[in-house]
């Protein structure tokens, strides 16, 4: 025989995104891990004038990228990539000497 | 004879200019070996060829003297001429330029040098060198960039493909069990959108609602991040699958007060640790459910017997069964408030919220190899869901079963109550003493004179009387325990 049929118009509920502000223990950290690392990496390869480090910053910033959720700020994303091309692109500057592998 | 040394010293000169037309073609490559000549009789052998050079040139130009001293040094050395010949070319020499001695001076040098040190041949900065070659370090993390970028746009188009395959088999067993199929949030009407929520390249959400029982339905597509290429690779050790997860949040009056759950052993164990719920209300270690004819990579946790055995229907048994390779937890749950919350010592003031709500966690076949064709084979489980919501709500406990119940769960929150009491019992005080606090500033504060010592007063005659109220209590309790 045919059921009745079950959906309820009249009870419908808006969908509330859940709270991850509370519940910091459910949200994945790696893309501001790898944020941070990244600049951590520029500031080392800039400072210290260390070709890979600049090179491992841009690695960190396409990582903390491609894991980010859509509702992060993308304005933190590019900071923090620009970050890292430009710290590449000063050591070279500086030191147009190509990178010696660490063997 | 005078004349046959006139002779070898007019050979000589010639062949020192080429001699020294030839050196200063081969400048770079002979440094070395100029220096070493130059200073072999000063000196012992130095290697700093690029040091010595600028040096040497000024001695020979100015030295006059330690040219001629060069000269005699050398004819020390000469194998071919007596010293005799040398002598005259002495006095013959020194008109003409100390340049042409350079390689006059080489040449038997040379062989004498020649023993003692390798020709050393300086290397010219790589990135002087117009070649590509030297830069292949850089070459390879380009490569390595480009590789990531790639795998990031392969592995974000096969999630969307995977998602939507779902959502396309799903769409019209959801259509009709419920009125708003995909919601956002931010429209203003409750109307379905009919899409998927894209939360990350990896995540996509999905909420239904408007059924009998139930608040809502939240789907959500919990891919393996194929966009990442770390995690690709991390994958190739230790494989992992794709999971999608739903949660019914059912209404307060559809649900009867059980707590209950069937999965994989290793799921269980690992719930049983995280979720609040099955922690305190399932205290028994999952349990095979062989006695219900379940396969043995499943197994049960319950509050109590009597919520298994209603919940071990016919139908349930079929589902479970025929498609325990793709049940990876199911949990219903009345007091359902997610996994434990890591709060610090003295912050847990209340029990955190509860909601009667059914989890479902379901694993999609491949092991991470899926296509969007096996996508189908879940639908089955999306039909298990539905019935398990109907069923959830026909579900009632006997008499017996809600007394345990009930006593349960006032044994869980005296159980939290007492573990607070130190809490709240500080939090009490100083909220007394915040109060305290507030009047003294009302007082000091207060500009009329009259009125200060009035309030004075009264809460001078305050603080007697509770002081008395206490000594009255502590009386009482001695009477007590007399």
């Amino acid at each position: 025989g045919a059921m009745a049929d079950p959906r309820r118009p009249g009870k419908v509920a808006r969908y509330k995104p859940p709270a991850t502000e509370t519940n910091p223990a459910l949200e994945d950290p790696t893309p501001d891990y790898m944020n941070l690392l990244g600049m951590v990496f520029s500031m080392c390869g800039l400072m210290l004038k260390l070709k890979w480090c600049a090179w491992i910053a841009v690695y960190c910033s396409f990582i903390s990228f491609a894991n980010s959720r859509s509702s992060e700020d993308t304005k933190q994303m590019m900071s923090s990539f620009m970050l890292s091309i430009s710290a590449v692109v000063m050591s070279y500057l500086q030191n147009p000497q190509p990178m010696s592998p660490p063997w | 004879m005078k004349n046959l040394y006139i002779f070898i010293v007019v050979l000589f000169i010639p062949w020192s200019f080429s001699l020294a037309k030839y050196d200063e073609f081969e400048d770079g490559d002979d440094i070395m070996e100029y220096d070493d000549n130059d200073f072999a009789e000063f000196e012992d052998v130095s290697e700093d060829a690029v040091t010595e050079s600028p040096q040497r040139i000024i001695t020979t130009e100015d030295d006059e003297e330690e040219a001629t001293v060069e000269l005699e040094g050398q004819d020390e050395n000469q194998e071919d001429f007596d010293d005799a010949d040398t002598q005259e070319g002495d006095t013959e020499s020194e008109p003409y330029d100390d340049e042409e001695f350079e390689g006059y001076e080489e040449k038997p040098d040379a062989s004498h040098s020649k023993n003692k040190d390798p020709i050393t041949i300086v290397n010219v900065p790589a990135h002087l060198q117009n070649s590509w070659e030297s830069y292949y370090m850089e070459i390879l993390m380009v490569t390595g960039l480009l590789a990531y970028i790639m795998n990031y746009i392969i592995g974000k188009n096969k999630n969307n493909r995977l998602a939507h395959a779902w959502f396309n088999t799903h769409r019209e067993l959801l259509e009709s069990n419920f009125a708003l199929v995909g919601d956002d949030g931010t429209n203003k009407e409750a109307t379905s959108t009919g899409k998927l929520n894209q939360e990350n390249e990896h995540i996509y959400n999905l909420w239904c609602s408007g059924r009998v029982c139930c608040e809502g339905m939240l789907i959500q597509l919990k891919f393996l991040k194929r966009q990442d290429l770390l995690n690709v690779l991390a994958r190739m050790m230790r494989p992992a699958s794709d999971q999608v997860q739903i949660k019914v949040t059912m209404n307060d009056e559809d649900m009867d007060t059980y707590v209950f759950a069937v999965g994989t052993r290793k799921a269980l164990v690992r719930l049983q640790k995280e979720m609040q719920d099955l922690s305190e209300f399932c205290s028994d270690k999952p349990k095979s459910g062989a006695k219900y004819g379940l396969p043995d990579s499943l197994a049960i946790l319950s509050e109590m017997g009597e919520v298994t055995e209603g919940m071990m229907d016919a139908k349930m048994i079929h589902f479970l069964t025929h498609y325990a390779d793709k049940i990876d937890s199911v949990q219903f749950s009345d007091q359902f408030s997610g996994p434990k919350l890591m709060q610090e010592e003295g912050q847990l003031t209340k029990l955190p919220e509860t909601k009667k709500t059914l989890l479902f966690t379901f694993n999609v076949p491949g092991s991470g190899n899926t296509s969007p064709k096996d996508m189908e084979s879940l639908l089955p489980l999306m039909s298990m869901v539905i019935y398990s919501i109907d069923k959830a709500k026909k579900f009632r406990l006997n008499r017996e079963g809600k007394q345990k119940a009930d006593k349960n769960r006032a044994r869980v929150e005296e159980n939290f109550l007492k573990l607070t009491h130190v809490q709240r019992q500080e939090a009490a005080q100083s909220r007394r003493e915040e109060k305290k606090r507030a009047e003294k500033e009302r007082i000091m504060n207060e500009e009329d004179p009259e009125k200060q010592r009035r309030l004075e007063e009264a809460a001078l005659r305050r603080e007697q009387k509770k002081l008395e109220k206490k000594q009255m209590k502590m009386k009482q309790i001695k009477v007590k325990a007399m």
